[in-house]
Order: C-alpha cells, then structure tokens, then sequence
C-alpha cells in the first residue's frame, strides 16, 4: 500500500449525505449522460459541500471529467451529448429549459488541463469576463485585475509586464493567469479539470497552494488522477468508476478506511 | 544501374527536376517581360542610313532599329520585290521605326541591310515626343517665336527649345488642369441641376420657385464656366506662341507648333547617365500619365488606378461575405449531408470558367439589379442608364463572387485550425457563441482569412474576361474616383491593365508601335499584383505574429 497521508485539516467531518441548504453549493441527483448510444455516467448523486475542496478521482475514461463538465453544462457543446437527472443550484435545476447557459457559467467557472490563455494580454485576458459583461471602467478593471491576479497567486510576477502577450508566461504562470480569469467574475463554484498535468512538480505545488486559499472564496472541485494531488489539496473525495459513483466520502476516511474494495484496489495501486 | 534506381537517387532529381523546371519558366517570363518592356524606355540610338533601292535611286532614312531578322530570298521574291539572288539563301534586313507619321505613309519601314550604303549617328539628330501623331525624328533648325527665330548667338538652339517645350507643357498641363478641375466639376454640377430638374418634373413638384432656383443656379454656373473658358483660350493662345523647325530625312523644313511637342532628346548624345536619367523620366511618365493615340503612346495611369481601385472594392465586398458564409458552415450550420453539399458546390464554384461570371453578372447584376435601382432611384436620367450598364461597381461585385469560394475556404480552415481549448475557454467565462466568435475566434482566424483575401486578389487582378462584359472600356473619360461629391462614382466604367494589355496589342491600329507596350503593360499589372500581394501578406505577417496560436 502506498503511503497516502491527508495532509487537509478538518475542522469538521460533513455528513455528506445529509446537508443542510447552507452547507450545500450544489447537489447532484440521478444524472445519467449518454454519449449517442453510449452511457458515460450512471445515476449519480452527490451533494457538494460549499466553500470546500471536492476532488473526483479515478482510472482514466472513469467519467470524471465528463461529471465536471456537467456542472457548467460545457457538454452542450458535444453534439450528441444527452443528459436526464438534475443538478441543483441554489435549489434551481441547472439543466432547466429556462436556464441561461452564459449566467450559469459565470457562477461556475472552470480551469482545464492544459492553460488556454486568450492571444492577448495578461491585462485583456483577466478582464475577458469582466469586458463581457460590459464592464469597461478602466479604474474597476484595474482593481480586478490586481485582485484576482494577487488571488491567483500570480501579481508579484507579472505586475510590471501587464500589457504583454500572456503567452510570454510559463505554463505555470499560464495555469494561475487562468485561475485569475476564472476568478474575475467571482464564481461561487470553480471547476479544475486536472489543472497540474501539464505543469512541473513546482508549479504544481504552487497550483496545489493556490487551491487551499481559493476554498476560502469559493467552491473548489477538482478532477484529478494524482492520488497524492486528492489527498493533499481536497476535503471530500468521490471515487468513480466506470461512469458510477463508486465512494463519496471525506478524504480522510476515503484514503485511510475505504468501504468499497473497488476503492481499496484504486488507491493501493492495483489498477488504474 | 539498378542499384543506382534502388537508392532513390533518381527520384531526388527528378523531383528536384521539377522544381528547378517551374523556376526557370517563372524566372525567364520575369526576365523576358522585363527586358522587352523595360527596353522600351531606354532612348535607343537614331541612325541614319542611305539606302540605294534596286533600281538605282537613293534615299536617306532616319530611325530607330527596331529588329533585324532574316528572310530568305525566295519570301522577297514572292512578295514582289525584284531582287535577284538564290531562292535559299538569306538576307539580313532592318525594321526602323521613322515617325513623322503625318509625312510619311508608314512610321515602320523594313530596310534591306545590304542596300545600306552609309551608316551614321549624327550625335545632332533629335527625337520629339509629340501628343499627336507620335515621335518625330530629324535636325532641329530653328525655334520660332510668333514667327520670328528666336535662336541667337548667346543660347544654344537646344536650350532654347528646352525652355521652350518645358514653357509649353506648363500651359498645357494648365488648361488640361482647368478642363478637368474647375470646368470639369461645373458641367458635373450642371448635369445634376438638368437632373434635379427631371426629377421635379416627374414628380409634378417643379414649383415656379423652384425653377427660377434651377435656373439662378444654371446662369450663374454658366457665368463662371464663360469666364473660365476665356481663361482657357487664353492658355491655348499663348502655348501657340513658340514653334520649332525640324528637318526632316527627306529634308525639307517642318513647322511644329511647340505645344504639340511633349518633350526632345538626342539620345546619340547622351551619356550612360543621362540615358538613365531619360530612362527613369520615361517610365515615370509611363505610369502617371494618361494614355493617347488610341492607347498606343502615353502611359497607362488610368489602367493602375481602375486596376488597384477595382481590387480593392472587391476585397472590401468579399472578405464580409466569405468570412460570414464560412462562419455559418463552419460554425452553425449542421454537420449533415446538406451541409457537406454546400461546402462541396462552393469547392467547385471556383472551377467555373471565369467568363461564365461575367455573363452572369452582366444578366444578374447589371440588367436586372442595375436596371431596377435605375428605375427605382434614377428615373430623372432614363433612358440613359447609371447603374444599369456596366461600371465599376458591377465589376467589382462579379470578381467577389468569383472569388468568394477562396475567401470562404481559407478562413474555414482558418477556423478549424483554432484550438478547441480556446474556445472552451472562452465559453466557461460566460460568454456566448457570439461573443466567442467576435472576440476570440475570429480575431485569431484573420490571418487565414487574410490567406484567402491573398489569393482572391492575385485571382481577381489577372481576370479579364468578366470584366469585358461587366465594366472595363479601352478609354474611360474620367476616374471612378473624383472631387466631385460623392467622389466615388462607382457607376462609371473604368480601364484595366489587363484589358490594356488585349487592347493594345490586338485592337490597336499600330501594331508595331504597341508591341512593347504590351510587354511594358504586362511588367507593370505583374507589379501590381505582386505589390498587391505584398502588402496582403504584410498584413497577415503581422497578424500571425499578434495571435500565434498555442505550440504547447
């Protein structure tokens, strides 16, 4: 067995299946995806516990990234892409016809594998969201600009070239100046779709840092397949397989004492 | 042998055959073009011979060699010309170009070489550049003032006349200014009053008022066209002033009156460096000046001018259109069958002949759309046409359809070669599709869009064909572009160095004054094209440097 240490403090141990509406930032009930005939995801269901770190972890082709990108509906994109259950925000189905897929998006930002800095600036790339929503106040810009690049943990290096290209930056610097785009609009849920495997180790550490102060303001949740990654940045953890939720528990418990012999098997290494 | 085969050595040559093949023919056309058109402006040397014809008598001619070749004797023979020699054997002979067109019945002679008995280059021999009636070659003997020589000992008789012609050319660039300025913009004015009155007229709204309005307006114009003209006449009556006397090779004295004389040189003695001086001042001239004699002498200005607006209006119309199209297809559109037979029908409406376009055009645009904003916005003008006969504007539209298969096929592979990330990206910020397109999508994709705008220009300058039917004329009177408001007069027809081309070596009345034009004509539309083409990839040069998309 490898060594997994949670290293996350917990000042409380959630009942996960029973949250108050307080606790909850979003709850995901019976959702089914199929890809045209294929099933990708069966009957998940999960609440999300706000202003935590939730991390989805799994073998590749699991479905947790699939699970992710359901949260701010980016499968619309996907043609063929069908989705039946609900996924509640603030108690309103965000799969609703009535839904704005744009507003939800700006509640539930998202960060992916690899940094996509916009051909801009680092100035225009953090205020992308902001520029969108008609925000053109060069004093409020600026200030957004220094918030959320200090929030992303990126001011310090970039303060004095803000007008240059972003893809002047490293890949590390690119995955932060994401972040900070993300955050820009204030989301209440940020989305990270393995947002370290395409960095080094010391970017990642950054990234990882980065992440525990982010729950402060929001929501995290997280996919990743660095076992060590789960364990050191996240609070729950929900083990999936095969496009089914296998385990959802705190990530102590998930790492130390698992209920399920599938989850056992995943985190000692035997497949995946 | 067949180890040689084994190695794949051949196929290295013969690829590289191939390559080296298109380069020579690229390279030779370049060459070939820019010798015979460049030489053109080079001041070739004046010869004058005397030649003794077959039956004795003896004639001095003075030229320009302008080719030698040789012909057999049994050719001469058969057209006539008593000659005795072998029937296989060859003899050399000259063409000369004379001038002096009003003197002489032909300003080319062919001369045969050894029936020249002198050859000389007398270094006093000149070459007056006339408006009418091209080059005049001969002595100069006298420069007349009302009459009366005005050459004395102190001046040199060719500064005198250098003086002279330049005080001619001035006046005549004045009136010529005049014509086309002031009473230019006075008869447009005029014009549009005799249309405003129609126009009242036909909507039964033309108030007595209104008419002394009109015809205030008309008498007052009239007034300043009145004084303008005296001006004018004026202008005419001083550059008749001054006129040079040359002798001619038959030689007898000829008057030319000095404001028909553009300018004279004596190229048997110039210098390397003053030839070149006269080289660069010829091609100058070359490309701003207008064309005379049927286009057979002049420049070609109007034809550059007709040529790069032309494009230019195309480009302007294409890039929307094509950008739109391939948004749609790319973007929007279904990816089904029907989707799939569009991209497949524009694919292949770039290999319809080009001429079909111009039928099209002529049917679609000019005719039935033509007419109808004729009769919807320009009734006043009917029955002569605006926008219902072919112009610039017509042109311009049929080369964008033309062209618009290219545009839209370069940007959509302009948009597919976008990361999807990016689009993600963009998306999971709260923006719309729309948003994403306009501010990321489509940003990033100019430069390919810039691609195919490259290669619809290089396609739409070279077209001719359509053109004949939809807008280009041999002589348009005036610009599409004037400072008369609107200032853009897209109905107008207009020149094009391509059609120059045809004209001048086809329809021309002289054909062997127009042949170095042609290769002179076709140097310059290569130019422009290729100067066209520069200044496109500049542009996407830049634009590529700007949105280099993601490597990592």
């Amino acid at each position: 067995m490898i060594s997994v240490t949670p290293t996350s403090s917990h000042t409380e141990n959630l009942d996960l299946a029973n949250l108050t509406a307080e606790q909850t930032a979003l709850s995901i009930r019976h959702l089914n995806l199929h890809y045209g005939d294929a099933q990708a995801l069966y009957d998940i269901s999960m609440m999300i516990p706000k202003n935590q770190v939730t991390a989805f972890i799994g073998p590749s082709g699991c479905g947790k990234s699939t699970l992710l990108r359901c949260i701010n509906r980016m499968n619309d994109l996907v043609e063929i892409c069908r989705v039946s259950g609900e996924i509640l925000l603030h108690g309103k189905n965000i799969y609703d016809k009535d839904v704005d897929v744009a507003a939800l998006r700006r509640q539930v930002g998202m960060v992916f594998q690899r940094p996509n800095p916009f051909p801009k600036s680092i100035y225009e790339n953090v205020v992308y969201g902001m520029r969108l929503q008609g925000v053109n106040d060069r004093r409020t810009l600026d200030e957004v600009v220094e918030r959320s690049l200090k929030g992303a943990a990126l001011w310090d290096e970039v303060k004095d070239r803000l007008n240059e290209s972003a893809f002047g930056l490293s890949g590390g610097q690119q995955q932060r100046l994401v972040i900070a785009r993300a955050i820009a609009i204030e989301p209440e849920v940020l989305l990270l779709d393995e947002p370290t495997s395409a960095l080094d180790p010391i970017s990642t550490l950054t990234i990882e840092e980065l992440i525990t102060e982010l729950k402060k303001q929001f929501t995290v949740v997280i996919v990743t397949h660095n076992m060590q990654q789960a364990a050191r940045v996240s609070d729950q953890t929900a083990f999936m397989y095969m496009g089914k939720l296998i385990e959802y528990a705190d990530t102590n418990t998930l790492f130390t004492t698992p209920a399920q012999k599938q989850t056992e098997d995943y985190i000692t290494g035997r497949y995946g | 042998m067949n180890h040689w085969f084994k190695s794949g050595k051949p196929y290295i040559w013969l690829t590289a055959g191939a390559v080296s093949v298109s380069l020579i023919a690229v390279l030779g056309l370049l060459a070939l073009i820019a010798w015979r058109g460049l030489s053109y402006f080079w001041p070739a040397a004046i010869y004058e011979l005397e030649v003794t014809a077959q039956d004795g008598s003896t004639q001095v001619i003075i030229g320009e060699i302008y080719d030698r070749e040789e012909v057999s004797y049994e050719r001469l023979q058969e057209s006539g010309l008593a000659i005795a020699g072998d029937g296989d054997e060859m003899l050399e002979r000259w063409l000369l170009k004379v001038g002096n067109r009003e003197l002489v019945p032909l300003d080319f002679m062919w001369v045969l070489a050894p029936q020249v008995v002198r050859q000389d280059t007398p270094k006093d021999l000149a070459v007056l550049e006339r408006a009418k009636d091209g080059n005049f070659y001969g002595y100069i003997v006298d420069v007349l003032e009302n009459g009366q020589s005005v050459v004395t000992a102190d001046h040199s008789i060719r500064d005198v006349l250098a003086e002279r012609i330049e005080r001619a050319v001035q006046l005549s660039e004045q009136a010529a200014d005049l014509q086309q300025g002031d009473i230019g913009a006075i008869n447009y004015q005029l014009n549009r009053l005799r249309l405003e009155r129609r126009s009242l007229g036909l909507e039964e709204q033309l108030t007595p008022a209104e008419e002394q309005r009109i015809q205030a307006e008309e008498t007052a114009l009239q007034q300043q066209y009145q004084e303008l003209e005296k001006v004018l006449f004026t202008y005419r009556e001083e550059a008749n002033r001054d006129s040079v006397v040359v002798r001619d090779m038959r030689g007898i004295d000829v008057e030319i009156p000095m404001y028909r004389v553009l300018d004279v040189a004596y190229p048997n003695d110039m210098g390397v460096f003053s030839k070149l001086g006269h080289f660069f001042g010829q091609v100058g001239k070359f490309v701003t000046e207008d064309p005379r004699e049927a286009n057979t002498e002049g420049g070609v200005f109007p034809a550059i001018f007709g040529t790069v607006f032309m494009v230019l209006l195309m480009s302007v119309i294409v890039t929307p259109f094509g950008v739109i199209a391939a948004v749609y297809l790319h973007e929007y559109a279904g990816k089904n069958t029907i989707t799939r037979l569009i991209r497949i029908a524009v694919i292949n409406l770039a290999g319809v002949p080009s001429i079909v376009y111009g039928v099209f055009g002529l049917g679609f645009f000019v005719y039935m759309v033509g007419g109808s904003l004729d009769q919807i916005f320009y009734p006043e003008a009917l029955p002569s046409p605006t926008f219902g006969t072919p112009g610039v504007m017509w042109s311009a539209i049929t080369l964008a359809i033309l062209t618009l298969p290219v545009v839209i096929v370069s940007t959509e592979e302009g948009l597919s070669r976008i990361p999807s990330s990016l689009r993600e990206g963009s998306l999971a910020l709260g923006a719309t599709k729309a948003e994403t397109l306009w501010r990321i999508i489509l940003p990033m994709a100019s430069p390919a869009i810039m691609t195919g705008l490259i290669l619809a220009v290089a396609r739409a300058a070279g077209e001719v064909a359509p053109l004949m039917l939809v807008g280009v004329v041999k002589s348009a009177p005036m610009l599409p572009v004037d400072g008369n408001f609107p200032y853009f007069h897209l109905d107008r027809k207009f020149m094009h160095l391509g059609f120059h081309i045809y004209d001048v070596g086809f329809q021309s009345p002289n054909v062997e004054a127009a042949r170095p034009l042609v290769y002179a004509t076709s140097l310059l539309l290569v130019t422009v094209i290729v100067g066209l083409n520069l200044t496109a990839i500049g542009v996407r040069n830049h634009l590529r440097e700007k949105y280099r998309s993601l490597e990592s």
